[in-house]
């Protein structure tokens, strides 16, 4: 089971409410995020452009780093979802994982002195009914949540409407191998390897 | 494939990547704050209402969930035909936003001008303090120096707004937006006889979402931003056209908005240039012959021959005297007139009767001259096609910053399509060119034949009036003024009826002492009487109310009620009103929060609700939803509570007895059909659904919410070819019951006031232009040395109009303006990205950071309206308005002070906001501030223990 985020740039406008729905779904602080949206461009010169937006948080790697690196077992991936998680009652905040981790997405909770990070919110989706808050709010529908081994989860089918060459995952340059896809057709822009 | 860097820092920041790695770097995060209390609380009590979210003006279908009376979660509705389950981030902000450490829930009054400092108040004193200080001035001065205001974000009282003053007997209001907002577009349409304004974000242009015929091919989005307006409404719509739908989209906008990254072409035309753009695509399409011919010739009057003296089509009668009009109607009710037009059958002029095109007698030529009276005339279409004639793809493209091939592919796309439309947005109006732009546009769609088409932008759908037409259609069919003015006032002309028919309506109104009274305060609205556009809805011109505080000419306005919110932020040239602060003896307002105005400017505030607040309904396509009151706090009412109860103790303790009884505003009912009190509403609410009471409702919702009109009864097209009450096609509700984009009516109008204070008149002033004319920028490029550079202005998604600069999570992501600039021109200034900078005009500066990017033009900038609420946090040492330091509005003019000839629209007396000319230099962050996160936990809600309360009224 691969369960992650698809997201398809072509529908994402950069709004941010993804980033909103999340702190509220997760009551984060005034400056924590467990997910981002970078705007990668524009990238050429005026009139000739292109840009996109990047919605980036935990990409669900099948091999994660931060899960090799971390001394507690804290950091774990879990067997029935592969879902990446972070066992807080098992972390010593060493932030190991923060350096291993290369997306940046992890974050330090301060007051527990623990470190935290996107669940694909687990208390809503953990029995496998509910979604991700980003996803129910994204005002655009751009985002997709699902197991990608199962070819009927809005991910899979999402990603299924696409070729290959529209289908595109963060540079693999720790060999992580993220699960997490975007869709991003060439006619929008072309994919930036962003590492 | 290029590549760039992502690390932790952009993850935080966001920064934008590709050509900036150099701003990127190392940070961390802060730690969790405390969860709200409701989260801690153990078998909470949770209940889940369907609701209607007004983050921005229109609507989108939501759950709210309820936790031990706190709302504490906010979903799309599934089931919800546009946003679907997605909210937009200004709908979020309203879980802080309720319980904002800025709201106000008590009345207050104000202990000094220019400080934070009120003193909580009950509402029979303030109610008492607000009709007293309104009717001692009305004793003292007489009715007119007495004014209210609107808009800025936060309210939509519509007519309520308009009309509230009235009922003491003044003449004048005023918002923010109208000239500069909406109104020219949506009094223009009707006007050339096309059902709606193609506007998109203010739900008006629904047909790109009508998934039921499914016919959208493309639509031309110009000076629309809808994926940033109305995100989880428009924006997610044009996600499902064209994505999912197959629909292309092109983008006229100087912004590389999020719907230009992904149009198949976007011309980033010059701010201000539009009317220019305009003309080159209808030069195209007519040289090219892309128009609908047939359309051309029956259902418009571009081929009318137009008469050279008075600028108006020739009546057959005025070329044949005993010409005998086959469509006239033998009752003398309906005006079918007959015109004049090059037959291509006789080749001569012949009458051109009103007919179904297949009976018509003639088959006439649009673009033409001939003689008529022994005059060399030419039709409405061959005055087009010379004023167009010059704007070639090259002189347009040179002019209007654009590439001639790409604005080719572009009209190409546009007019080849088999249907199309112009999506019109608010950019326009905000500039000289404010009567002439969607003149041109649509005008554009009318020569296209794409009006009332499955696929077009522009059709009469239902849920804006009958989606059928049985009668003849007068203007009466239209959604203006008209309606009012005849029916309740007692005047205006209506259009389609005889003069005959018309004048007996006015000489039988049955109360002529209330028509007189109409009469005179219509007429005496400030700034009308050169600007009639506005007569559509009845504010008056702002700049010239300004004056007249200044000046006392031709009265003084002294006391003021504002309805809503930060009218420093959001008037054009803010200091221009700072400065007449002093000069209003007492000003009234009411809104959730102090904004900078009330701030400096309010002596009493009125405490209204939230939308998590407030009862009411609304609607999505065919769909009628409810605004749900899921939570209320302190005693916030309505937001027509309080001009309602500061009228009615006026009347009671001053008994005016000159004053007519004003409108419907005192039939115990508001005028926007609600009523008086919370239960008021809650009864029309639970007769709008059928239920059965107000329990049954909110405990039935799903059975009762939405009320849906039937897909076919709402999609409906060609009303205008189906046969009505007169055995003719039904037309369109002009003059000529043809589309007009050559528009008499603006002629008209600038030569007497007609239709609108017919059969008064006023004195006769230069024509308005009948049809798209080039109309320079007041300040450009190419006049100005001393201000090199071109600015113009747009919306954010975190933000509507003046609102949410309290909202924290809003501020984090988006803490001050950024002033986009291309960085070959940031480099002439030694700027660097995110540097701070400061803009100055001819009226002021303001400050900003500087973001650096391809997506603007060399030699331009953008940037968004800003206020800044914490400048009179409590933690400030030295508080202040807020309105200074990063407000583009100190930049703008409303010419209140300018030696311009002719600055404003000469129809709707339009200033301009976007398309102005400043310089920038580097600057340092100004006082009293917020940039970091954290800065703003100052903002984070407080008041989730405060009780639930019950009505206050």
């Amino acid at each position: 089971m691969r369960r992650c985020l698809v997201v398809n740039l072509d529908r994402c406008t950069g709004c941010d409410s993804c980033v909103a729905a999340c702190k509220f779904e997760n009551h984060l602080g005034l400056g924590q995020y467990w997910n981002r949206v970078l705007p990668v461009g524009p990238s050429g010169t005026h009139p000739d452009i292109e840009m996109y937006w990047l919605p980036v948080q935990c990409q669900q790697c099948e091999n994660p780093s931060c899960v090799h690196v971390c001394p507690t077992g804290a950091s774990y991936k879990d067997p029935d979802t592969g879902v990446v998680l972070v066992d807080k009652s098992k972390c010593i905040g060493c932030k190991y994982c923060m350096m291993a981790c290369p997306y940046g997405v992890r974050s330090f909770n301060e007051q527990e002195k623990v470190v935290e990070k996107c669940t694909l919110c687990s208390h809503r989706t953990a029995d496998g009914s509910g979604l991700p808050k980003c996803v129910i709010c994204c005002a655009t529908g751009a985002r997709f949540y699902g197991d990608l081994d199962d070819p009927n989860s809005d991910a899979a089918k999402e990603l299924a409407k696409y070729g290959e060459e529209s289908i595109h995952r963060l540079t693999d340059s720790a060999e992580t191998h993220p699960a997490t896809a975007y869709i991003l057709p060439a006619e929008i822009a072309a994919w930036k390897e962003l590492v | 494939m290029s590549k760039t860097n992502l690390t932790r820092r952009s993850f935080t920041k966001a920064t934008a990547l590709a050509g900036l790695a150099g701003a990127l770097g190392l940070g961390m995060t802060e730690g969790l704050k405390d969860a709200p209390k409701a989260f801690a609380a153990s078998a909470p009590d949770v209940k889940v209402y369907k609701s209607l979210c007004h983050g921005c003006g229109m609507p989108c279908v939501i759950n709210v969930t309820v936790t031990d009376g706190i709302a504490t979660n906010i979903e799309g509705d599934p089931d919800a035909p546009q946003n679907k389950t997605g909210v937009c981030i200004k709908g979020l902000n309203q879980l802080h936003t309720c319980y904002s450490p800025r709201r106000v829930l008590h009345p207050m009054k104000h202990i000094e001008r220019g400080t934070n400092k009120w003193e909580t108040i009950s509402w029979d004193e303030a109610i008492e303090l607000a009709a007293d200080k309104i009717g001692e001035a009305i004793q003292k001065y007489g009715p007119y120096s007495f004014f209210a205001s609107s808009g800025g974000g936060g309210l939509y009282a519509g007519f309520h707004g308009y009309t509230f003053q009235e009922g003491f007997g003044s003449p004048n209001c005023f918002e923010p937006g109208g000239a500069q907002c909406y109104e020219p577009r949506a009094v223009t349409a009707p006007l050339m006889g096309l059902p709606h304004a193609p506007s998109i974000t203010d739900d008006a242009c629904l047909e790109p979402f009508d998934t039921y015929t499914n016919a959208t091919q493309l639509v031309v989005l110009w000076g629309a931003q809808p994926s940033i307006s109305q995100t989880a409404k428009a924006g997610h719509g044009l996600a499902d056209l064209r994505v999912d739908r197959g629909g292309k989209v092109i983008v006229v906008d100087p912004n590389f908005s999020p719907d230009a990254t992904k149009a198949t072409v976007w011309l980033p035309i010059r701010p201000g240039t539009d009317t220019a753009m305009a003309l080159g695509w209808w030069r195209y399409i007519i040289e090219n012959e892309l128009y609908d011919q047939e359309f051309v010739k029956y259902w418009t009057n571009l081929p009318f021959l137009i008469n050279p003296d008075t600028r108006l089509p020739f009546l057959a009668e005025e070329v044949w005297s005993d010409y005998v009009n086959p469509a006239a109607d033998p009752n003398e009710v309906y005006s079918n007139p007959a015109y004049v037009c090059f037959d291509a059958r006789t080749n001569s002029i012949q009458p051109f009767p009103y007919s179904a095109p297949a009976d018509s007698p003639v088959d006439p030529v649009p673009f033409t001259e001939a003689e008529v009276n022994g005059v060399t005339c030419k039709t409405a279409g061959q005055i087009y096609w010379e004023e167009a004639e010059p704007w070639t793809l090259e002189a347009t493209g040179e002019y209007c910053w654009c590439k001639p091939e790409k604005i080719e592919e572009a009209v190409r796309l546009y007019a080849e399509a088999p249907v199309a439309g112009i999506v019109h947005g608010v950019a326009t109006d905000q500039s000289r060119g404010s009567s002439q732009v969607p003149l041109g546009l649509n005008g554009l769609d009318i020569i296209m034949g794409y009006v009332n088409k499955p696929g077009a932008t522009i059709t009469m759908k239902g849920g804006r009036g009958p989606a059928r037409w049985f009668d003849r259609p007068t203007a009466y069919w239209t959604p203006m003024m008209i309606d009012l003015y005849a029916n309740v006032y007692g005047f205006s002309w209506v259009t389609g009826y005889t003069e005959k028919w018309n004048r007996e309506r006015v000489e039988n109104f049955a109360n002529k002492e209330f028509q007189e009274f109409y009469t005179t305060l219509m007429m005496d609205k400030l700034g009308l009487k050169e600007h009639r556009g506005f007569y559509n809805q009845a504010t008056c011109h702002s700049p010239s109310l300004l004056k007249a505080i200044r000046t006392g000419e031709p009265y003084k306005p002294r006391v003021w009620f504002d309805f809503s919110g930060n009218k420093l932020a959001m008037m054009g040239n803010a200091t221009s009103w700072y400065d007449i602060i002093d000069e209003i003896d007492f000003c009234i307002g009411m809104h959730p929060i102090i904004t900078s105005f009330h701030f400096e400017a309010c002596d009493l505030i009125f405490p209204v609700q939230e939308w998590l607040e407030y009862n009411g309904t609304g609607t999505m396509l065919n769909r009628t939803y409810m605004f749900t009151q899921v939570v209320h706090l302190g005693e916030t009412v309505n937001n027509y509570v309080p001009s309602n109860m500061i009228l009615q103790r006026y009347r009671e303790k001053y008994k005016p007895e000159d004053l007519m009884n004003p409108a419907p505003l005192l039939k115990g009912d508001f005028q926007d059909g609600m009523g008086f009190t919370e239960d008021a509403v809650r009864a029309k609410i639970v007769d709008t659904f059928g239920a059965e009471s107000w329990d049954d409702l909110l405990e039935n919702q799903d059975k009762y919410v939405p009320m849906i009109t039937p897909e076919e009864e709402y999609w409906v097209f060609n009303q205008h070819e189906e046969i009505v009450s007169d055995g003719l096609p039904a037309g369109f509700p002009t003059e000529s019951r043809k589309l007009e984009p050559y528009c008499t009516m603006f002629l008209l109008m600038s030569r007497t006031g007609f239709p609108w204070i017919w059969p008064q008149e006023f004195p006769a002033i230069d024509d308005y232009s009948p049809i798209c004319t080039n109309v320079e920028p007041v300040e450009n490029p190419y006049n100005d040395d001393e201000y090199p550079l071109v600015i113009t202005t747009g919306r954010l998604p975190y933000f509507h109009h003046g609102t949410m600069r309290h909202a924290p999570f809003s501020r984090e992501l988006y803490p001050v303006p950024e002033i986009k600039i291309n960085p070959r021109t940031a480099a002439e200034y030694g700027i660097e990205h995110m540097d701070w900078v400061k803009l100055t005009s001819r009226r002021g500066s303001m400050h900003g950071r500087a973001y650096l990017t391809e997506g603007e033009a060399p030699g331009q900038l953008w940037t968004e309206r800003f206020w800044n609420p914490e400048a009179y946090d409590a933690t400030q040492k030295n508080p202040d308005g807020g309105w200074r330091q990063c407000n583009i509005n100190v930049l703008t003019d409303n010419y209140v002070d300018s030696d311009v000839e002719k600055p404003y629209n000469e129809v709707f007396g339009s200033y301009t906001l976007r398309g102005f000319q400043v310089k920038i230099e580097k600057s340092e962050r100004p006082d009293n501030i917020w940039v970091e996160p954290e800065e703003f936990e100052p903002f984070m809600p407080t008041l989730t223990n405060e009780p639930v309360t019950g009505d206050v009224f």
